[in-house]
């Protein structure tokens, strides 16, 4: 047993490579020979974990991924709890159906980070997803609970489809945030493009956004300003047409 | 024993295992944050005609906080389990929710018995409610007229201590009560202890029961009344006219110990003659507290 297993990546991948087993709660059960022979896929074909990474290791519940990762998807997809760090960009798919555990991505993110499976009506239903770094398309998209903190930019769709759950974004969110959400915040810290079936209804300081940045700041390690902390937001209610018990909440200034 | 020419009597202080809960209180200023935690532990001194005993425990910088803003501890105790979530549920909704600018908090996260309080006043928002899981709790927003409440779902509560005490018997009321206040001084914002009475203090120290009406819980201790010491067996020494009593509760017994310790030594001061306890014989409550052990150093 080992305080945290290290995959460091050995061999590039030359198409998509998934990854969507290496969890750290399987890992947390595994000796370091089992953990290299997990299956994983290749440009759609099957392969072992081994094949690509080196393993450092075995039977922890704190898993670092190392190297250049864009071309792997489905990192820590269906989760269940530990801690996994990936320490460089990554691909598409970054725990999509997880529920339980945390993910930090020490770069940028490709599309749908804590959405669905192919076919699923709700993406992750719990733990936390934090992108030191830019995400794609649809990041928390259908997200039923938990956390998915993106520091830099968020592309189209952020927070689409959201059942409850929260999603914050402190760079530029892109359009149709929030598009067809049922509950769940999607907290703004920068510019953000509104789908018009949001309803303006008022400026205020939510204490629950100063509690979760604070939370951030001190138990995540992330820099996060005070003047986000401290700050008024315009709350809009939406999607109105959905339920419309969700909100955006657009920082408006300190 | 004499400290400071007081005599240290050799008795001790019997106290209760009580139930108990620490609230945390926050607000836009300091004020605020107080002018809550002073109605949510108003009519609090004693679980005989309250049926519940609270005080705040210390104030709160910022940084001590969950959402970095001034705050309030209190600790909440009842004599049972079923009780401490109906008097929390009733206090909290009608003293911290209604008061402007504040938020609550569980101040003992790591306590496995939890009261589902903020739970239950979540549905002063009508379903317009909403909650959010923070770090691994769950808090809920409740929509006001001011903005929205925040409070945390479930409260810790465990075993506590009920009615630390100690008599301070001085030679005139003006002596009795100079040493009352410099012990209550001392003893503030000590962690783990209350003092539950009106600025800490106690005149009216009762024995259990009465010797005269059925229906009384307490009645006036006469042994300790200075005016009865010609009709009533009395326990004050020659020269004491006045007697104040200071009760303690607390998170457990090491801290009332340690307050005591504090309290005592501070009112050693000149017009008191001696200092002494309240007990049972040691038959009723489980937690002892002797004196002379205590101003000694050693753990009782």
């Amino acid at each position: 047993m080992s305080d945290v297993v290290v995959l460091s990546l050995r061999t590039a991948p030359v198409g998509a490579l998934e990854l969507a087993g290496v969890t750290p709660d399987r890992l947390a059960q595994l000796p370091q020979r089992e953990i290299a022979a997990l299956p994983v896929r290749h440009a759609g074909r099957g392969a072992a974990l081994g094949d690509f990474f080196t393993v450092k290791g075995e039977r922890a519940a704190r898993v670092r991924l190392e190297g250049d990762l864009r071309l792997a998807e489905g990192m820590g997809a269906g989760m269940m709890g530990g801690e996994l760090v990936v320490e460089g960009h990554a691909g598409r798919d970054v725990g999509v159906a997880m529920t339980g555990g945390a993910i930090e991505v020490r770069g940028d993110v490709g599309d749908n980070t804590g959405g669905a499976r192919p076919g699923a009506a709700r993406g992750m239903v719990g733990g936390e997803i934090v992108i030191r770094g830019n995400a794609g398309e649809d990041a928390g998209a259908g997200m039923r609970r938990g956390l998915v903190v993106v520091t830099g930019n968020a592309g189209r769709g952020t927070g689409r489809g959201m059942i409850a759950g929260t999603a914050v974004v402190f760079g530029q969110t892109g359009p149709d945030a929030g598009r067809w959400t049922k509950r769940g915040s999607i907290v703004a810290c920068g510019p953000v493009a509104r789908p018009a079936t949001f309803r303006y209804a008022c400026t205020y300081r939510p204490p629950h956004v100063r509690l979760l940045l604070l939370y951030l700041r001190e138990r995540r390690g992330l820099d996060v300003a005070d003047r986000w902390i401290t700050g008024r937001y315009d709350r809009y209610s939406g999607d109105l047409a959905e339920l419309g018990k969700g909100e955006m909440l657009q920082w408006a200034g300190e | 024993m004499i400290i400071n020419g007081v005599t240290i009597e050799d008795t001790f202080a019997e106290a209760f295992t009580m139930r108990v809960a620490r609230i945390v209180i926050t607000g836009k200023t300091a004020r605020w944050a107080r002018e809550a935690a002073l109605k949510l532990t108003g009519f609090a001194t004693s679980v005989i005609g309250c049926k519940c005993e609270a005080g705040i425990e210390r104030e709160l910088t910022a940084s001590e906080t969950p959402d970095g803003r001034p705050g309030v501890s209190v600790l909440f105790l009842t004599m049972d389990k079923e009780s401490l979530p109906q008097q929390l549920i009733v206090r909290l909704g009608q003293t911290v929710l209604t008061c402007p600018t504040t938020a609550c908090f569980d101040g003992l996260p790591a306590a496995p018995d939890r009261l589902a309080v903020g739970k239950a006043l979540r549905v002063f928002g009508d379903g317009f409610q909403g909650s959010k899981v923070i770090g691994g709790r769950r808090y809920w927003r409740v929509p006001v007229m001011e903005g929205e409440f925040l409070i945390e779902e479930t409260f810790g509560m465990q075993k506590g201590v009920g009615g630390g005490n100690f008599l301070i018997l001085a030679e005139h009321p003006d002596a009795a009560l100079a040493a009352a206040e410099a012990a209550v001084l001392a003893m503030t914002n000590l962690p783990g202890v209350i003092l539950p009475f009106p600025g800490g203090v106690v005149r009216s120290g009762s024995k259990v029961g009465s010797k005269r009406y059925k229906n009384m819980l307490a009645t006036t201790n006469e042994a300790f009344s200075p005016t009865l010491r010609a009709i009533a067996p009395s326990a004050l020494p020659e020269g004491v006219n006045s007697v104040l009593e200071i009760v303690l509760d607390g998170t457990d017994a090491p801290s009332i110990e340690a307050a005591m310790r504090v309290g005592i030594r501070a009112a050693c001061l000149g017009g008191v003659r001696s200092i002494s306890a309240g007990n049972y014989g040691g038959k009723l409550g489980p937690h002892h507290f002797p004196l002379r052990k205590i101003m000694s150093g050693v753990t009782a």
